[in-house]
């Protein structure tokens, strides 16, 4: 071997050693720098994990459930729901109903915004008007299409009027209502206006967390929390650790059944389970020409064995759905058609419509289904399910965002989500109308109904209580008969907190409400 | 040295226009219409025009390129099709926790592989040496998407040592660090066991003996200095794999860096983004490219002659 | 000693790439079991004697997806790795015997491909080019033949001084025959050894796309995707993980070794 390798000289190793010594530091430094003070939680705060970053903390935007949790803490609105899925005044002291198109509300002396302005009748008319702007882009204008006009006589008097006969207007008043002037921003991505709630945003870091602290204007009971922490954890995983560990002192509807046992196991976890509202389905783009056939929809129907995904995968949290209104609901009628698990009723239908299977199984048929992480796995046993029948589904897998955005954009054969917090029956109309396609409504699969159409334009316009009840039965039948939407089921509220943890209030909708009034036992929330 | 470190870095633009290229040239070969891709098969015609022009893409390819370039070299990277905020920004505020793993998995590298390879190179042939290099082969075949959540297994769920997924601090870069490292590790202790052994028959190792100097640790120092450049050869071949190693690993820790915007950019088909992150991780790869060049530079004159 | 140490690797490793492709080739057939067949009553069962590795979510068997899994991963990597392997030859090839100006433009190209880093060329070219077996193989062929490019052109410079070659030269034999017949199979020793080696790197980087979602899709039973769809149960089913790991690292650790060994094999030669 060659003798004279050139040894480096002395002072070039010492360069060479300080550039690995310089490495290391950096790498140090950086891991130090990364520190986040976000692991310690301020004294008296709660730890509430949530999966995705709600998409707006402006009330006049979020339709997503997890913008819906949270602005129902920082937002009043002039009625609310209580725990028994009845409206009841939340700003408004006093309803009147002079006329069938005029409601009148009489708000509660004192109110205040978390910033200290009063709150008054010309916030609640800007609220309104502000969101119904055109140039507001809000995808919650459906809701509040009937409005004709709304007025603030005085400072304490809000008088909404309607075009026409409106039932459910008492629905529009659900509103959350932010102050005067508050801007509207491109899809209310930036920013949380101040709002009269029993919290107020501290911070907002997107993918991260959300911090609430207690609205100074607003009494507090004693003991209750002095602010919320919502973690955004998407890995389930974490989660369920967060919980088992003590970190997370409560998360609601995002840990995965096959988990449940392990956190049952759990000496200081406690798990409560109860029926709720929310509505899993399956929705069709009619926009497809094969989906158009009503044989090939409920071909679907009887192709999914919904009975076992809700036993054996759902570990039995949820209640098979005969349609988007539970029983829980004052219009609910069981009176509908069903659709059992029935593949040999899937495959005579199918055969009927036109669709024979060839040599290889398939029948020719193909749809493009549309989902988020949380739901491949659910889309996986559909896809097996199908294909059992000859049809082919593709799956594709988007985080939320994108997904919603190619809902919006009817970018999907087959889709499946949830309606959360359905109260009036109104919903029929905004989602099967077929006026109401996006943006304006919610009917993003383009369904067409002239008969659909007739009945619940009609149910949004009769008062009294009794015809209105035989109308939305029509409604659910015509729904169940026709299928625009497949229905799945109605998943239980499932929560899994702390140990001693007390006052929370089961609400169906899942509403989080009760958290301002929770206590950790006899002792109030005491430093961790 | 200076005429060295001159010419290398005149050799620094043709290269990083020649990736920047690539990229573009790679970006704007999507089959079928790009706009369509985005906005989705039942966008409006009016939508589909307005984010053509809105893009540029509605020009000559070529002005588009001199586009390209312009703003690459004014920082300008375009803007975000989900969120609307500058490339830039968003790449800016990503880069560091990339940057911070990367290290990190550097570091755990050498430290795992500096007492591996030397301990079996001065003990060729002897258990310690059979181990090290099971071990070390062992690394290189099991891939990260494996070690990952193995090591999260051990340590996170049933030990309950380290926190599972995030960035934080110390602890939370343990595991991500490990997992990335650990590949980087074996090579670089086969290398260096590998240069231990060569020294170890050579001539100046009895001269060193004579010298007086015991023989272990003569072995040790001329088996460092033999080893340096090529450990230095090796890093900066490995340290692409390190860079792009971070984007898997990014994805099984919810480590919130470059790699994470990157698959979240791909899969919500914001171009834009993705070419600003591609962009960014193979410029990189070429600065950290000329780094190790000039280290050679420093280590052995030689180089510098040519 | 040498003698010995090489006989080890390579026994080791040709026997483990032996058993992967007996595997893939037979195992399926063997194990009877449908890998897409869903069964919910069994989701994430452990390990028993009906299911030797458990069930997934879906209640299929994990043992069938691995084997039928095993199939994608060594075709995948075969057919990338012949793709790259002819492509990278025929660049390097040329430009060695073009030689010139018309060598160093082709270097220069080689050049810039290999300052991109190569994961980051697939993962790019996976993402434009989208989902499907074929796009797959594509975007991971452009990983990897810029490594045989320089290596044959290396190589067939250096052949190309030697005695064999300049005699054969000397006689008035054409350009092409030198190659074909002199000049090739003496480089099969370094290529195969950089294809061993390739193969186990093609095989994690098949698998690390598909666990991002950019190759191989469910339900089709890719270990990568195994990988990824088993995150969400380490709690409850790390057995989900296992499985598709230890496969993994059992095949490139059967390449690896193959590789080392035929590396000393053929240096044992040259000497």
């Amino acid at each position: 071997m060659c003798e004279a390798t050139r040894r480096p000289a002395p002072v070039r190793l010492a360069c060479l050693r300080s550039l690995m010594t310089g490495l290391m530091m950096l790498a140090l430094l950086c891991g130090a720098a990364g520190c986040h003070p976000a692991a310690t939680l301020p004294p008296g705060y709660l730890q509430v994990d949530i999966e995705t970053s709600p998409l707006s903390l402006d009330p006049r935007f979020g339709t997503d459930a997890m913008s819906s949790r949270i602005d129902e803490l920082l937002f009043d609105s002039l009625v609310r729901l209580d725990p028994h899925q009845r409206l009841v005044g939340d700003l408004a002291a006093s309803i009147e109903r002079p006329t069938p198109t005029e409601l009148v509300f009489h708000l509660r002396p004192g109110l205040r915004f978390s910033d200290g302005r009063r709150l008054v009748a010309r916030d609640v008319k800007y609220s309104y008007e502000s969101l119904l702007a055109p140039g507001s882009l809000s995808p919650r204008g459906a809701m509040f299409s009937e409005l004709a006009a709304i007025a603030a006589p005085d400072d304490a008097t809000v008088v909404m009027r309607t075009r026409r006969p409106y039932a459910p207007a008492l629905e529009m008043a659900m509103l959350g209502i932010v102050p005067d002037g508050t801007p509207v921003t491109v899809r209310g991505t930036l920013g949380a206006p101040p709002g009269s709630g029993p919290f107020a945003v501290a911070a907002f870091t997107r993918d991260e967390q959300v911090v609430l602290r207690r609205n100074p204007y607003r009494p507090a009971a004693a003991g209750s929390p002095r602010g919320i922490v919502f973690k955004i954890v998407p890995d389930p995983t974490v989660r369920a650790l967060e919980l088992a560990e003590g970190i997370c002192d409560l998360a609601e509807n995002n840990i995965e059944p096959d988990l449940l046992g392990y956190l049952g196991r759990q000496p200081g976890l406690t798990i409560e389970r109860f029926p709720g509202t929310a509505y899993q389905y399956i929705a069709f783009n009619f926009r497809d020409p094969h989906l158009r056939d009503l044989r090939v929809r409920r071909a679907i129907a009887y192709a999914l064995d919904r009975r076992a995904i809700v036993d054996q995968m759902r570990h039995r949290t949820a209640r098979l759905a005969s349609g988007m209104l539970s029983p829980e609901n004052p219009y609910y009628t069981g009176d509908v058609m069903r659709y059992s698990y029935d593949p040999a009723k899937a495959d005579a239908l199918l055969d009927a419509a036109g669709y024979p299977r060839r040599a290889d199984g398939w029948r020719g048929l193909a749809f493009v289904y549309k989902t988020t992480p949380e739901g491949a796995r659910l889309a996986e046993v559909f896809q097996a399910m199908l294909r059992r029948v000859g049809i082919r589904l593709t799956v594709r897998v988007n985080e939320f965002g994108t997904f919603y955005g190619d809902i919006q954009r009817s970018d999907f054969d087959l889709m499946s989500l949830q309606w959360v917090g359905i109260t009036d029956p109104h919903q029929y109309q905004m989602v099967f109308d077929s006026k109401m396609t996006p943006p304006h409504g919610l009917n993003r699969g383009d369904y067409s109904n002239p008969a659909m159409d007739r009945l619940v334009e009609a149910g949004d316009t009769t008062l009294d209580p009794a015809a209105r009840r035989a109308i939305y039965r029509k409604v659910q039948q015509l729904a169940a008969d026709d299928l625009p939407y497949l229905s799945l089921w109605w998943q239980d509220n499932v929560v899994v907190m702390q140990r001693g943890l007390e006052g929370f209030q089961p609400y169906p909708n899942g509403s989080l409400r009760s958290l301002a009034d929770l206590r950790r036992g006899p002792r109030p929330l005491a430093e961790r | 040295m200076k005429r060295y470190l001159a010419r290398r870095l005149a050799s620094l633009l043709p290269v990083a226009l020649g990736v920047a290229t690539l990229t573009f040239a790679l970006i704007h070969l999507i089959p079928g219409d790009p706009v369509v891709a985005m906005l989705g098969e039942n966008a409006s015609p009016a939508d589909i025009v307005g984010l053509r022009h809105q893009l540029g893409l509605d020009r000559p390819l070529l002005d588009q390129y001199g586009a390209f370039l312009y703003g690459l070299a004014h920082g300008d990277l375009g803007r975000s099709i989900s969120t609307h905020e500058p490339v830039a920004r968003l790449i800016a505020e990503r880069f560091p926790a990339t940057l911070e793993l990367a290290l990190a998995g550097l570091l755990v590298a050498i430290l795992m592989a500096l007492p591996l390879g030397l301990a079996a190179g001065a003990n060729p042939g002897r258990p310690i040496d059979l181990g090290a290099m099971g071990f070390a082969i062992l690394g290189v075949s099991v891939p990260h998407i494996y070690l990952g959540p193995l090591l999260m297994i051990v340590f996170s769920l049933d030990l309950r040592w380290l926190p599972l997924t995030g960035r934080g601090g110390l602890a939370h870069l343990i595991l991500p660090a490990l997992t990335l490292g650990t590949a980087l590790a074996a090579i670089l202790a086969r290398m260096l066991r590998q240069s231990l052994v060569s020294v170890a028959a050579a001539d100046y190792m009895r001269t060193a003996a004579s010298k007086g100097l015991s023989r272990r640790a003569a072995l040790l120092r001329h088996g460092l200095r033999n080893a340096l450049t090529p450990m230095v050869t090796l890093l900066g071949l490995q340290f692409g794999a390190l860079l792009t190693g971070t984007i898997v690993i990014e994805m099984i820790f919810s480590w919130p860096g470059l790699g994470r915007l990157m698959i979240g950019a791909i899969s919500a088909r914001d171009y834009p983004l993705v070419e600003g992150c591609v962009l960014t991780f193979a410029l990189t790869y070429v600065v950290v490219n000329l780094l190790t060049d000039l280290a050679y530079g420093l280590i052995d004159p030689r180089i510098r002659m040519e | 000693m040498k003698r010995r140490a090489s006989n080890v690797s390579l026994l080791l490793g040709a026997s483990l790439v032996a058993a992967l492709v007996l595997s893939a080739v037979f195992g399926p057939m063997l194990v009877g079991s449908n890998p897409e067949a869903i069964d919910l009553a069994h989701a994430l069962a452990a390990p028993s004697r009906d299911h030797w590795l458990g069930c997934d979510a879906l209640g299929r068997d994990i043992l069938a997806r691995i084997l039928w899994g095993a199939r994608i991963s060594l075709g995948v990597s075969t057919v990338v790795i012949a793709l790259s392997l002819i492509a990278g030859s025929l660049i390097g090839g040329f430009a060695a015997m073009a030689g010139g100006r018309v060598d160093e433009i082709v270097m220069r190209a080689v050049d810039i491909v290999l300052a991109f880093p190569g994961f980051l060329l697939a993962i790019t070219l996976a993402a434009i080019l989208g989902p499907g077996l074929v796009d797959l193989i594509i975007a991971l062929a452009a990983m990897g033949w810029t490594g045989y490019a320089r290596l044959v052109r290396g190589e067939l410079l250096t052949l190309r001084e030697r005695d064999f070659a300049q005699a054969a030269r000397a006689l008035g034999a054409h350009p092409a025959r030198i190659l074909f017949r002199h000049l090739l199979p003496a480089l099969s020793g370094p290529v195969m050894v950089q294809a061993s080696f390739g193969v186990g790197g093609i095989i994690i980087a098949e698998a690390a796309l598909s666990f991002l979602g950019l190759g191989v899709l469910p339900p089709a039973p890719s270990w990568g995707n195994m990988l990824d769809s088993g995150r969400a149960f380490l709690l409850v089913a790390p057995h989900l993980t296992t499985a598709p790991g230890v496969a993994i690292g059992l095949a490139v650790l059967g390449f690896n070794l193959l590789g080392d060994g035929l590396a000393q094999l053929v240096d044992s030669y040259r000497r």
